[in-house]
Order: structure tokens, then C-alpha cells, then sequence
């Protein structure tokens, strides 16, 4: 899809949904701590993972986004008891949802950053950029401008519906 | 939601008798009328939600029935399926158990109800739910213009339900006359275990095989049977070739999924004008998010961002929409195919719903609409998993 030079140059945008009792407040500590971390991440801060409906994460892959981090409490950590118990089902729905689909599941990350632990995030932060980079841009932006974004490298399957007509 | 009277009655099939209800001349609807009627007689329904045929018998319709007077015309292995029934049930379901409303539905829609209770959007105390063992059914449309143009409609229907459900040809061929819905044709879950009383004709010739407790059968006066061979060979025939018709289609569904393009071209013709979401029996929100300010936006917004992106599909976010919604119903998905039946376009949604929910719910190990016991995926966790 893209050559060397491209993939050097290239430059991943990430967005990541953070929890607002640990992963924001890791981030948050990371700055504090002058702990330089790339700056290709764009924050939301969420109340909890459990509160992040894919919807949000689909909508990021499909707008462009390179990469999608979902940043929750360490398990058992929850300050709503649950909440990463169930960001973790929807995710792990969202990845099977992906893979089923041929699309790249990988682009998704969810992580347990405690609040203290702003060297942990630095540290995903440079491993999700190593990852992203190695991947190139995300194919899943505008997918219904398929005459524009590739020419003659794609064609339409039809998948067999047995309707009849 | 936990009242112990929420519950499916969780009688075990094995705690079950059969029961044969002998046709006279071979006319079933006779016998299962009679068997409607006997319900209402004993006081065990004072309602019966049922399909019944409308326009001289061009299609049928899911009818709320009162009293024997009324029950010309049903036929509990209707062809077609107008709706999932699932929805309609949820409506007559009741916490007032004074009125027992007896329902007839197959087992996606048993499946589908259970998973409206799991959500707390059904109640089922004062329903006495039977199920029948489905073949599988007909898109509407084209099984009106198949009885239409044979003449006698009610003969026409007579002579395909005696062929499908003697196992005598699928319907599945591409010269068939009509053709099954394809989400019929890789349906392996067509008989459901937790229905109170289980109608069946599967291998039966013109006779009904009843399934039910033991007082119930002693209180209508049916005698008790052993399960006849040739209804458990067809049962097993169409479960083995179903299953396999059902594998081969996800594979080779997954097979052309490589990437969001494929997915883009699926969806091409989609105007998103939520049909499939009005149709799907589990779509559970009141109000979808997709129904909202939020996705009808103002002039300036739509300006802002075809000058951002360069080019803006309208109507917006049709992918959005889909890959939104097989996340919320994945987990859930029936396979009753109703989004692709009410579907204008013909886009193969069953296949893509089905697809998918298989592949999550084998991640999951959940299947859903199997037990009110069971929770739904998102509402619950293990610690380790």
C-alpha cells in the first residue's frame, strides 16, 4: 500500500479514550513528570472503559484515526467496581467483530494504566507509535470512495445471498 | 426480571410426553384447530396469538385470537414470516397472569423472545408458549406470487408444507419454484426445548407430534406416545445438512472479507433507511443513536467536513451504522433473518449479522435465546477470562 519512504515519514495518529480515575490521570502524571511520550496521541477523557461503546472506536477507524487506545483501571482496580470486567467483553466483541470482517484488529489496543504508573504510559505510547508505524496508514478511512482510493487493485465480490431474483 | 415466574418453564425434554393427534382425511390444520380448540376448552389459553390466513389465503398473518369461534384459517407452520414474532409477544406478554394468551412461534422467535426478557423488554407471565418445530419459511413477496399464480391458494400451501417438512426437498436448489430464506437454509436451532408445548410435523405425514408435561397431556386427554423414527430421522437430516450448508457459508463468507473495502461494496446500494433495524427483533435500545440530532446534522456541519474530507457520502455514516449495529446485536444474533428480508435493497445482511455472531459468540461461548438462566454477554464477566 505505501512504499519505504512513506512508511518512514509517516507519522500515526492515534486516539485515545482514557479512563478518568487512572489512565487520564496517568497521563496527566507522565506530563507532570516531564516524561516525554510521541505526540501523535489525541485524548478523550471518558468517566470510565466501560464506558467507551465501540461505536466511538469505529467511528475514530472509519474518520482516519491510525490506531485506537482504550485506557482503563488495572483489573479489580475499577472505581465503579466493574466497569474494565465489561470494557474488556466489549472489546474482546469489537476484536471478533474486526477479525470476522478481514479488517485489522490490531489497530484497537486496550490497556490497564493505573493512575501512579505514568511511566507505563510513556512506554505504550512509544510501543503503540513502533506498532502503528510498521502497520502504514489506516486503510479503513473512507472505505465507500473505493473508485478514488484504489484503482484496479480491488474487486468487487459478491457474496452469495440465496434470495433468489 | 427475577421473579422466579419470569421464567420459561424449565421442564427438561426428557420430563416431556409426546403425544400423536391423528388427522382425519389428512387434513392437518383440521387437527391442530381442534387441538387450538381443546387449549381453550380446558382453560388453558383464553387467547391465541397464531398465524391465520388473510386474502384467501395470499398470505398469513400473526392474529390475536379470542375463543374457539374464531379459529378458521390458522395454520401454526406458516410458510411465511411477516415479522419476527418476538416483538408482538413482548406486547401481549403480561405481569397479569389472570389472562393466559397462548402463543405459536418457532424457535428463532422463542430465541429472540428470550433475549427481549434477558433485556427486561418481556415479561412471559401469563403466556403459555408453543413452539413449533420450523422448516423454514418463504420470503413474503415471493410466496404470494407463487400461490397467487397456482390458483388454489390454500392447496398450493398444503402440498409445499407437505413436501418441506416430509424432508422430501429443502427448497434450497437454484430451479426450485421458490426458495427458502437464506437464513432458513443454514438454520440448525428449529426446534426449541423450552417451549411448553411443542407442535411438531417434521416426518409426521398427516399427522401432529405434541410435546408436553405429562399433566397437561392428562388434563386435555391425550394418550402418550413414543417419539416416531421417522420424525427423528428427518429432524436429524435437516440438522445435519443445515449445519453444514451453514459452515460452508461462513467460510466462504470470510473468505471474501479481507478488508473495509469488501465491506464498503456489500453495503453499496444502502441508503440507511432502518428497515433491518425496525425488523431486527433484538435491536434493543428505544432510541437508536442513530436516529438522532447527532446523525441528521445541520447544514454548516456537513459543509465543514466535505471541506475537511474532500468528498462526504450522503445520507452519512452508513458504515458507521452497520458496523455499529452488528457490534451492539453480535453477541445476540438470532439468525432469524428478518434484516435481510425487509431489506429493500437485497444486501445480504442476514449473511453478514450471522457471520459475524457466530464468530463472537463462539468467542463468548454464548448462545443466545437458548435459556432465561443465562446472562446477556455485556451484562455480566468472569474475572479470569
Amino acid at each position: 500500500m505505501s512504499n519505504q519512504t512513506d512508511k518512514d515519514n509517516f507519522e500515526p495518529k492515534i486516539v485515545a479514550f482514557l479512563c478518568h480515575w487512572c489512565s487520564y490521570k496517568a497521563a496527566d502524571l507522565a506530563g507532570t513528570a516531564r516524561l516525554a511520550y510521541p505526540t501523535n496521541v489525541r485524548t478523550i477523557r471518558t468517566m470510565c472503559s466501560g464506558a467507551v461503546d465501540p461505536v466511538y472506536i469505529i467511528k475514530a477507524l472509519l474518520d482516519g484515526a491510525d490506531g485506537v487506545l482504550v485506557g482503563g483501571c488495572v483489573l479489580g482496580d475499577c472505581h465503579y467496581q466493574s466497569g474494565n470486567y465489561k470494557a474488556r467483553r466489549k472489546m474482546n466483541i469489537l476484536h471478533s467483530q474486526l477479525r470476522a470482517l478481514g479488517l485489522d484488529e490490531d489497530r484497537v489496543w486496550l490497556r490497564w494504566i493505573s493512575a501512579s504508573d505514568g511511566v507505563l504510559f510513556r512506554e505504550i505510547m512509544f510501543e503503540m507509535v513502533e506498532a502503528l508505524k510498521a502497520k502504514g496508514p489506516n486503510p479503513m478511512k473512507h472505505p465507500w470512495d473505493i473508485w478514488k482510493t484504489v484503482k484496479g487493485g480491488w474487486k468487487p465480490k459478491t457474496i452469495n445471498s440465496p434470495r433468489g431474483e | 426480571m427475577e421473579t422466579e415466574n419470569n421464567k420459561l418453564a424449565t421442564w427438561r425434554i426428557d420430563m416431556k410426553v409426546y403425544s400423536i393427534l391423528k388427522s382425519q382425511n389428512g387434513d392437518i390444520f383440521e387437527t391442530v384447530k381442534a387441538f387450538f380448540a381443546r387449549l381453550f376448552e380446558e382453560g388453558i389459553i383464553d387467547y391465541l396469538l397464531v398465524p391465520q390466513r388473510i386474502s384467501n389465503g395470499k398470505t398469513l398473518t400473526q392474529t390475536l385470537i379470542k375463543g374457539v369461534d374464531n379459529l378458521e384459517g390458522v395454520n401454526p407452520f406458516s410458510p411465511v414470516m411477516a415479522i419476527n414474532s418476538a416483538k408482538l409477544v413482548a406486547q401481549v406478554g403480561s405481569v397479569n397472569k389472570d389472562k393466559k394468551v397462548g402463543v405459536v412461534i418457532r424457535a428463532c422467535e422463542i430465541r429472540a423472545l428470550i433475549e427481549l426478557v434477558k433485556l427486561g423488554q418481556a415479561n412471559l407471565d401469563n403466556l403459555v408458549i408453543i413452539g413449533i418445530d420450523c422448516a423454514g419459511t418463504f420470503e413474503i413477496e415471493q410466496w404470494a406470487k407463487l400461490v397467487e399464480e397456482s390458483g388454489d391458494p390454500v392447496a398450493k400451501e398444503t402440498e409445499v408444507l407437505k413436501d418441506i417438512y416430509a424432508g422430501k426437498t429443502d427448497y434450497q436448489e437454484e430451479d426450485a419454484p421458490i426458495r427458502l430464506r437464506s437464513s432458513c437454509q443454514i438454520c440448525n436451532y428449529f426446534t426449541h426445548d423450552k417451549a411448553d408445548i411443542t407442535l411438531s410435523i417434521l416426518g409426521m405425514e398427516d399427522d401432529v407430534l405434541v410435546t408436553l408435561e405429562q399433566e397437561l397431556a392428562e388434563k386435555l386427554g391425550l394418550e402418550t406416545a413414543d417419539e416416531p423414527m421417522s420424525h427423528k430421522d428427518v429432524l436429524e437430516d435437516m440438522k445435519n445438512s443445515r449445519t453444514y450448508k451453514r459452515e460452508s457459508t461462513f467460510d466462504e463468507f470470510r473468505d471474501k472479507m479481507q478488508s473495509m473495502n469488501d465491506m464498503a461494496d456489500i453495503l453499496a446500494t444502502c441508503t440507511r433507511c432502518y428497515a433491518c433495524q425496525t425488523a431486527c427483533p433484538i435491536c434493543y435500545c428505544r432510541v437508536c443513536f442513530f436516529r438522532t440530532e447527532t446523525f441528521s446534522p445541520e447544514s454548516d456541519r456537513l459543509l465543514r467536513w466535505a471541506d475537511k474530507e474532500g468528498s462526504l457520502r450522503m445520507p452519512t455514516e452508513i458504515l458507521l451504522y452497520h458496523l455499529t449495529r452488528l457490534n451492539h446485536i453480535a453477541a445476540s444474533c438470532i439468525g432469524c433473518g428478518m434484516c435481510e428480508s425487509y431489506c429493500a435493497r437485497g444486501i445480504p445482511l442476514s449473511t453478514l449479522f450471522q457471520a459475524v455472531g457466530d464468530e463472537v459468540q463462539k468467542k463468548l461461548e454464548y448462545v443466545p435465546g437458548r435459556s432465561v438462566d443465562e446472562e446477556l454477554p455485556v451484562a455480566t464477566f468472569k474475572r479470569e477470562e
